[in-house]
């Protein structure tokens, strides 16, 4: 029988009609149909324990405790600490958005050296080599900057230059060094935090405690727990945000002169028929204040009416425990002098150093010889450092290194800030992102992040307890990249500056030593809180009395409010990936960011809703969108910080203007501190 | 005419036979792929040698999920260093719990992500309902990949789940499992 046409088609049709009977078809269909599902860029589950570890957040000004959810030993979300005390189950938007960032396409992923206009990899061995050959050439001509002021590798860093002969260690802007220096002003001596849990009146000049200003997660537990024990909070500022809205009463007050309004209440106070005569140096003060600070003087500078400023002095007064937070908008620029108006005010209510009102914490003890005194360190001024650098009239350094930390980007006289940094001979970062200052760095030697490290974090400041938190690390390094607090320690060793410890572990153990406090407690998660507080002997004033300074109205240009929002990042950090969903519609529009004014003062200028604008200070320019917005208080400009990136990554980079061009820094006499809180502006169709 | 009828009747005979024979046997030949654990376990040696219970490795956590299969943190214990003559147990040393690399078992039933599946829930059940009876086994199954799906083999399908949920009074509602 051979095969013909007939027999082959029964041949297929028998084999067809078989296949109905097997799995074949419908198998194949069912696959094919799940492996539609598999593509390979699909994330896949990890299964694995779940836990909740103890970690330290710093993205923001502020450091606090917070718990980490693991799954099978790999971060996967943050939340809020219930048992720190800085945290008490809250949380900060960078916080929230601290895991994403551990997998940030701007991760420095490892040691990276300068090849003409972009970076080569090097090997950890080649870059530690590297930066002790620096180190020894250098000599005394080094200097570093941190943006960390509670951790141990500021001190670390710091003791590694001063080890090598040099004083220039230098914080990043922030309030910790006016308030110390204001505390020095009335006699004091110590860290100044805040016992808002414990006041019974919260008056908020300019802090914005609960958006970005001190503790925002142990603020906004204290603010919470104010409602059903009746605490009133009253925020001045010079526009509404989300301090204000929630607050009991919004006091528009002109922006960087709330300081000004604190000692119009001072004069309003001591003014009253309470005898003072016996307190040190209240006599001075009170006639100062009474005749430089006359309530109408003080509501021509502020905006503030007199029956508002006449009426919050009764209610200071009258109130039990009244806590008055002085701060600018943005948590940084103000001068020693004007934080110590604030602080004089709560002097004069006799709220300093007591329960519930400001307290002055013990410095962080010192373990690293060669560092200097945080009280020193907090002292010396890096803005009038760096323009003094760029101006020529100091010499630049021959080695800079750049700790966890972001000049290039979020300096006042921002200009100044890069072309010091520009003729710095040979540039070090140890940023865990590629941001500004890594982009102009000579050597980038990239930290862990934080969840890969151990870290530690000494009372924050506006802490109203000494408290200090370490945390170990989470997870294995995600990329090459190693503690910074280990290699500066390794470098020092390498360049024959020991600094007598082998590791950053042994750091961390002789400042829990120094302070009494279980270091494998607290790497479990349990905080160590400090019970003492230093006695003090207070005076008004300490130092020379003098009216402060207020940039003059021209009627022409407008008051600058700079403000923080966290959600957009801060000093350290760029917007984080997940949190670019956040930007709401009225604060960009396509890659512009608004500014914000109200109805009268656009008209004034002949903007209008959307108008592309220019701000132009002395400093520098911004563009950005007009956005009408009622909440602010005449001829004044609220710009946003946080924006205006030119390193880091696709979500954050090219977004909005860097209003830290717009912020020029002026010494303060006494203090030599740079102040840089009031700023006027131009704005100008673009 | 006869021998045309044979023509068309034999031919299609035989293709109906020669694609059964296909389907049932040569298919799954074609569309699964036979793999080995990395590391032939023994479960004999565990059980019946060291007395160990199954709970030992495979045990629910405080909060009620499963562990699953065990990491090298369990294995440590007792195997930091090689215990016995077993070559797999000295790869297992070496290669893996002194390198501090986990081992990648491969799982005969793991369940796709979108499905959610509580072994608590399901504790009253013999292990042997679902799984193989490895307790028994001096050498794990072989594993049978789908080419297609990548799934196991041995991965339960929904109507597998559909079928247990409706013969024991369970919810069949979309989120029991979807989430």
């Amino acid at each position: 029988m051979g095969i013909d046409r007939r027999s082959f088609i029964s041949l297929v049709a028998g084999g067809v009609a078989g296949s109905l009977f097997t799995p074949v078809i419908w198998k194949s269909l069912d696959d094919v149909s799940i492996w539609t599902q598999n593509w390979p860029w699909i994330p896949r589950l990890q299964y694995g324990e779940e836990a909740k570890v103890p970690a330290l957040c710093k993205l923001g000004a502020d450091a606090y405790g917070m718990k980490v959810k693991t799954v099978a030993g790999r971060p996967v979300a943050a939340e809020g600490d219930a048992d720190h005390p800085l945290s008490q189950g809250g949380i900060c938007p960078l916080g929230a958005a601290s895991v994403h960032m551990l997998y940030s396409p701007s991760r420095v992923k490892n040691p990276k050296l300068k090849d003409g206009s972009s970076f080569k990899d090097i090997s950890w061995e080649e870059a530690e080599d590297l930066l002790a050959g620096k180190l020894k050439e250098a000599g005394a001509g080094v200097a570093m900057i941190s943006g960390d002021e509670t951790g141990s590798v500021t001190d670390v860093l710091a003791g590694l230059v001063g080890k090598a002969g040099s004083d220039k260690t230098f914080l990043m802007p922030g309030e910790s060094a006016p308030a110390a220096a204001a505390l020095a002003m009335i006699g004091g001596d110590g860290q100044v935090g805040y016992d808002i849990e414990n006041a019974s009146y919260v008056l908020l000049l300019g802090a914005d405690a609960l958006g970005s200003w001190g503790n925002v997660a142990r603020n906004g537990k204290a603010f919470g727990a104010s409602r059903e024990k009746g605490v009133k909070f009253v925020y001045a500022g010079p526009a509404q945000n989300g301090t204000s809205a929630v607050c009991d009463s919004w006091v528009p007050c002109a922006p960087g002169t709330e300081a000004v309004l604190a000692l119009g209440l001072a004069a309003v106070i001591s003014a009253g028929g309470r005898d003072r005569a016996s307190w040190p140096g209240y006599a001075d003060f009170a006639k100062f204040v009474q005749s430089a600070y006359a309530p109408e003087k003080v509501s021509e500078i502020t905006g503030v009416s007199v029956d508002v400023i006449k009426g919050l002095a009764q209610e200071l007064v009258r109130t039990g425990r009244p806590l008055v937070l002085t701060a600018a908008g943005a948590g940084q620029g103000l001068g020693a002098f004007e934080m110590a108006a604030g602080m004089s005010l709560n002097l004069l209510l006799e709220r300093v150093n007591t329960v519930g009102g400001v307290r002055i914490l013990p410095w962080s003890p010192k373990v690293v010889e060669s560092a200097p005194e945080k009280k020193a360190l907090l002292a010396a001024d890096l803005a009038g450092y760096l323009t003094s650098v760029a101006d020529g009239a100091t010499e630049a350094p021959a080695l800079l290194m750049v700790h966890a930390a972001n000049p290039a980007y979020a300096m006042p006289n921002l200009a100044k800030a890069q072309a010091a940094i520009d003729k710095a001979g040979f540039v070090v970062s140890f940023s865990s992102f590629m941001d500004e200052t890594a982009a102009m760095a000579d050597l980038i030697m990239p930290d862990c992040y934080a969840f890969e490290r151990l870290d530690d974090a000494y009372s924050p400041y506006g802490s109203g307890q000494p408290n200090y938190t370490v945390a170990g690390s989470i997870i294995k390094p995600v990329y090459d990249t190693k503690p910074a607090g280990d290699v500066i320690l390794s470098v020092a060793a390498k360049a024959g500056l020991e600094l007598g410890f082998e590791t950053f572990e042994d750091v961390v153990k002789a400042k829990a030593e120094a302070l009494g406090a279980d270091f494998d407690a607290m790497v479990e998660g349990t905080p160590w809180l400090g019970e003492e507080f230093p006695a003090q002997d207070l005076a008004l004033w300490a130092t020379p009395l003098k009216e402060i300074p207020v940039a003059a109205k021209d009627g022409k240009s407008l008051a600058l409010a700079p403000a923080s929002q966290l959600k957009v990042g801060s000093a350290k950090v760029a917007i984080p990936p997940f949190n670019t969903n956040a930007i709401r519609f009225d604060e960009m529009l396509g890659k512009d960011m608004y500014v914000l004014m109200n109805g009268a003062t656009a008209k004034n200028l002949g903007v209008k809703k959307d108008d592309a604008v220019k701000l132009s200070a002395a400093a520098g320019e911004c563009k950005a969108r007009v956005r009408i917005f009622e909440g602010v208080m005449n001829d004044t400009v609220v710009a946003p910080l946080g924006f205006g990136h030119t390193a880091w990554d696709d979500f954050s980079r090219g977004k909005g203007d860097n209003v830290y061009k717009l912020l020029a820094a002026e010494a303060e006499g006494e203090t030599g501190l740079s102040r840089f809180a009031t700023a006027r502006v131009t704005v100008s169709k673009a | 005419m006869a021998k045309c009828k044979s023509c068309v009747v034999l031919p299609f005979l035989i293709g109906l036979v020669a694609s059964i024979v296909l389907g049932w046997w040569g298919f799954p030949k074609v569309l699964y792929s036979q793999k080995t654990q990395p590391i032939r376990f023994d479960h004999v040696v565990h059980v019946e040698d060291q007395a160990m219970a199954c709970e030992d490795c495979h045990a629910f956590r405080e909060d009620g999920s499963f562990t699953g299969l065990p990491t090298n943190a369990n294995c440590v214990g007792c195997h930091e260093d090689v215990q016995g003559e077993d070559p797999d147990e000295a790869r297992f040393v070496t290669e893996y719990v002194q390198q501090e690399k986990e081992v990648e078992w491969l799982a005969y039933q793991t369940q796709p992500d979108n499905v959610y599946f509580s072994h608590i829930a399901h504790k009253e059940l013999e292990c042997t309902s679902c799984h193989p009876d490895v307790a028994k086994m001096k050498t794990p199954p072989v594993y049978h990949e789908n080419r297609l799906s990548g799934y196991s083999k041995d991965t339960m399908k929904m109507w597998q789940c559909e079928e247990c949920h409706a013969k024991t009074g369970a919810s069949n509602a979309c989120f029991v499992c979807h989430k």
